[in-house]
């Protein structure tokens, strides 16, 4: 009967592959569903995946400007940090205008915990997000905050404020020296981006610009094409200034910009600065971790009308006095827009870089981990200091932001 | 005897088994991609239907509260078109293989034709190399060297000379289509040039030596006996490499200017592709709490899908009955 059954088997080789074929196609698509239903649900953090796509940008390490004082002071809500840590390797993927701060950041932690692998990867800050809920990486970064839809989404999210950053309004206007800055509203702007105002020249900027001759040329608004926290901090910023803008565009890492034939996008913050550079009256905005890259590039910068009216510059002391007209309002979960606050000096568009972790880690050890990371790059002696924030042009949480960051750090668990 | 017969046999069943694994899993990888995809792309299929065909605009939704629309969830306001992608990948792969034809072609006549053959070794050799170039160093070369040069110098001269030619007329906004066109021209010349240039030396050198004993110049062989001998040939590797040129993504990316809710109406406009614009949103499409811009994402790659998968069966198909019919077509000459 066996022996029967083989010889008959072996006389119709090729009918048998056919089963084969059929057999094989069920285990693979069942091995397929299986796998894209549980990278889709997300199964719980892992403690060692590597290998998220990064992307290299080339970013400067110059001081972009001096430091006028540290604004924080040691408070004494500051958790004390264990003297060393298990040996475990975590993960950080998100926003590229954090990513420089984390690659200063990881050898210092490593300095004094040699013990810890920190894996670090410039993805975007969508994809910060994503893989932080999907519990792909201990730790998402990104540039804006989760919208309320988005914590509804993601409950078990937490969206932790490491640093303040800021953005600059940058233009290649040739014949006007990068000495002289352009006075700019986030009103005009929002024009600019929506074609209303189509040449440099045009009576509402040159009113706010006395002393200076604008050219007669077309505008080139110059954005992002991928998404951006940039984007996000912009498009709000035009949003609290233009209701048009902010009823028919709104903010978000990737907005629907108005078609312009003269307008154009680019990715990154380094393809915004190759745009503008390339592109002779273009305006554009670009994070200022940039800022020594766009000063090579020739490209200068504007300064921007604050809510109590005043054109301000990009310096430290204008973005600190921003933050701190901020804090009072920024609510336990320390999701809040810094963008136009109020203020006679406050710079408007700048942003807390946020750090986006998943309440429940997989294991206690990678719960310690991650918890004394955040927590030793919020302190001011640590990852806080000018030494590492000058380098990209941020500067640090005023301490009782930094107090509400400990106490969401304080949440996460195992 | 017996079990050393059964054992063989066993072994025999586990490589059948094996190859039949390795076999179908290129069928299988093929038709999982499509239901994902199918099965992704459900909400913005019911959501936006025709719509989604027929529409210019792209806009994600400003509100953060979620309405439901037919039963799935979107954001207000969120209206999802693909006409600027796709009219954007037809332009600019239709204007690669305006430009790349002509100069694949001469590439291949030269190889075939008129190079001596040590030449002709070291030259293929160079082309094929083109094929390997990663597209991101194409991309990196048109945006540093093509882009400057094509907004300062060729388009304001295109604008100024050829402004009587429909859609050639200025003002000059932008470069993206043309330097689009030109780096995929670029990219498709190694694999037509190569297929053609093979097809071309397949001409049996008794046709070619008849044709030059009855007096015929080196070009009379070629257009009369080499090109007609490689035509379809020829069409199956163009169209092959509009398939290239289709689903290329990051050298367009870099260099398309990222047109966003805007059809092109001269050449001097920025656009955009299906694989571009899939590869630069879908960071931020992630953290759209609806899911439609996903969902919208994976319709644009399951249209993708469909061209290029129909334009590479058609080029298959040419390629293959190539050398067949030019055969039959000169049996009966």
């Amino acid at each position: 009967m066996k022996m029967s059954s083989i010889t008959n088997v072996k006389g119709k080789r090729r009918a048998i592959s056919n089963p084969v074929v059929v057999v094989v196609a069920v285990v693979l698509l069942v091995l397929g569903g299986g796998i894209g239903y549980f990278a889709h649900t997300g199964s719980g953090a892992t403690t060692t995946v590597t290998g998220q796509g990064s992307t290299t940008t080339v970013y400067s390490t110059t001081t972009v400007y001096s430091t006028s004082g540290s604004g924080t002071t040691t408070s004494s809500s500051e958790p004390a940090l264990p003297a060393s840590l298990p040996a475990t390797t975590i993960s950080e993927t998100g926003s590229t205008l954090l990513y420089p701060l984390f690659n200063y950041w990881v050898p210092g932690f490593n300095s004094t915990y040699s013990n810890v692998q920190i894996n670090t990867a410039g993805t975007g800050s969508g994809i910060g997000i994503s893989s932080a809920a999907a519990g792909t990486v201990q730790i998402g970064a990104s540039d804006a905050y989760l919208l309320p839809a988005q914590m509804n989404q993601y409950p078990n999210l937490l969206d932790i404020p490491l640093a303040i950053s800021a953005q600059m309004i940058n233009y290649n206007l040739p014949g006007i020296p990068t000495t002289t800055h352009l006075n700019m509203t986030g009103n005009i702007l929002a024009q600019i981006y929506n074609g209303t105002i189509s040449y440099w020249n045009d009576p509402q900027i040159t009113a706010i610009n006395p002393g200076v001759t604008l050219p007669h040329q077309i505008i080139h608004p110059i954005h992002r094409s991928d998404g951006s926290g940039d984007t996000f901090i912009f498009t709000t910023y035009l949003s609290d200034t233009n209701a048009w803008w902010s009823s028919h565009v709104g903010f978000a890492t990737s907005v629907s910009f108005p078609g312009l034939a003269t307008a154009a996008a680019y990715q990154g913050n380094g393809g915004m600065v190759q745009g503008c550079q390339q592109t002779q009256y273009c305006i554009a905005y670009i994070g200022i971790s940039f800022q020594s890259n766009t000063e090579a590039a020739g490209l200068g910068y504007a300064y921007l009308q604050n809510r109590a009216g005043n054109f301000v510059d990009i310096t430290q002391a204008n973005i600190q006095a921003a933050a701190a007209q901020m804090v009072s309002a920024t609510p336990p979960n320390e999701a809040l827009s810094l963008v136009y606050a109020p203020g006679a000096n406050s710079y408007p568009i700048i942003n807390y870089e946020y750090s986006i972790v998943s309440k429940t880690q997989a294991n206690a050890n990678t719960a310690l981990v991650v918890k004394t990371f955040l927590n030793w790059c919020i302190e001011p002696d640590h990852g806080n200091a000018a030494s590492y924030l000058n380098k990209v042009g941020f500067v640090p949480l005023p301490s009782s932001i930094a107090t509400l960051s400990y106490s969401q750090i304080a949440q996460i668990g195992p | 005897m017996k079990a050393g017969n059964s054992r063989r046999r066993l072994v025999d069943r586990v490589y059948d088994f094996v190859s039949a694994l390795l076999g179908s899993s290129a069928l299988l990888f093929l038709f999982m991609i499509l239901a994902v995809l199918a099965v992704f792309s459900l909400p913005s299929l019911v959501v936006n239907g025709l719509n989604f065909f027929t529409t210019v605009i792209w806009n994600p939704g400003i509100s953060t509260t979620l309405t439901a629309v037919r039963g799935f969830p979107a954001m207000s306001g969120a209206s999802y078109g693909m006409l600027v992608f796709f009219s954007g990948t037809l332009i600019s792969s239709g204007l690669a293989l305006l430009i790349g034809a002509p100069l694949s072609i001469g590439v291949a006549i030269f190889l075939s034709m008129i190079a001596p053959k040590r030449l002709s070794a070291s030259l293929s050799f160079f082309v094929e190399l083109l094929a390997g170039i990663p597209s991101i160093v194409f991309g990196f070369w048109g945006l540093l060297v093509l882009a400057p040069l094509l907004v300062n110098v060729v388009e304001p001269v295109m604008a100024q000379y050829l402004g009587f030619i429909p859609g050639f007329g200025g003002p000059v906004y932008g470069y993206g289509l043309i330097a689009s066109g030109l780096v995929l021209a670029l990219m498709i010349v190694p694999i037509v040039s190569a297929i053609s240039r093979d097809a071309m030396s397949q001409t049996p050198i008794e046709l070619k030596e008849a044709a030059m004993a009855l007096g015929m110049t080196n070009w009379e062989v070629t257009r009369k006996v080499v090109l007609p001998y490689a035509k379809t040939a020829i069409v199956g590797s163009l169209v092959l490499g509009l398939g290239r040129a289709l689903g290329e993504t990051m050298a367009v990316a870099m260099v398309s200017q990222s047109a966003l809710n805007i059809l092109p109406m001269t050449v001097y406009y920025p656009i955009n592709t299906l694989s571009a614009f899939m590869a630069v949103t879908f960071d931020s499409a992630l953290t759209d709490p609806s899911g439609m811009e996903i969902s919208s994402l994976a319709e644009l790659a399951l249209v993708l899908f469909i061209i290029t998968t129909t334009v590479n069966i058609v080029a298959r198909l040419l390629v293959r009955r190539g050398f067949i019919s030019s055969a039959e077509h000169l049996v009966q000459v």
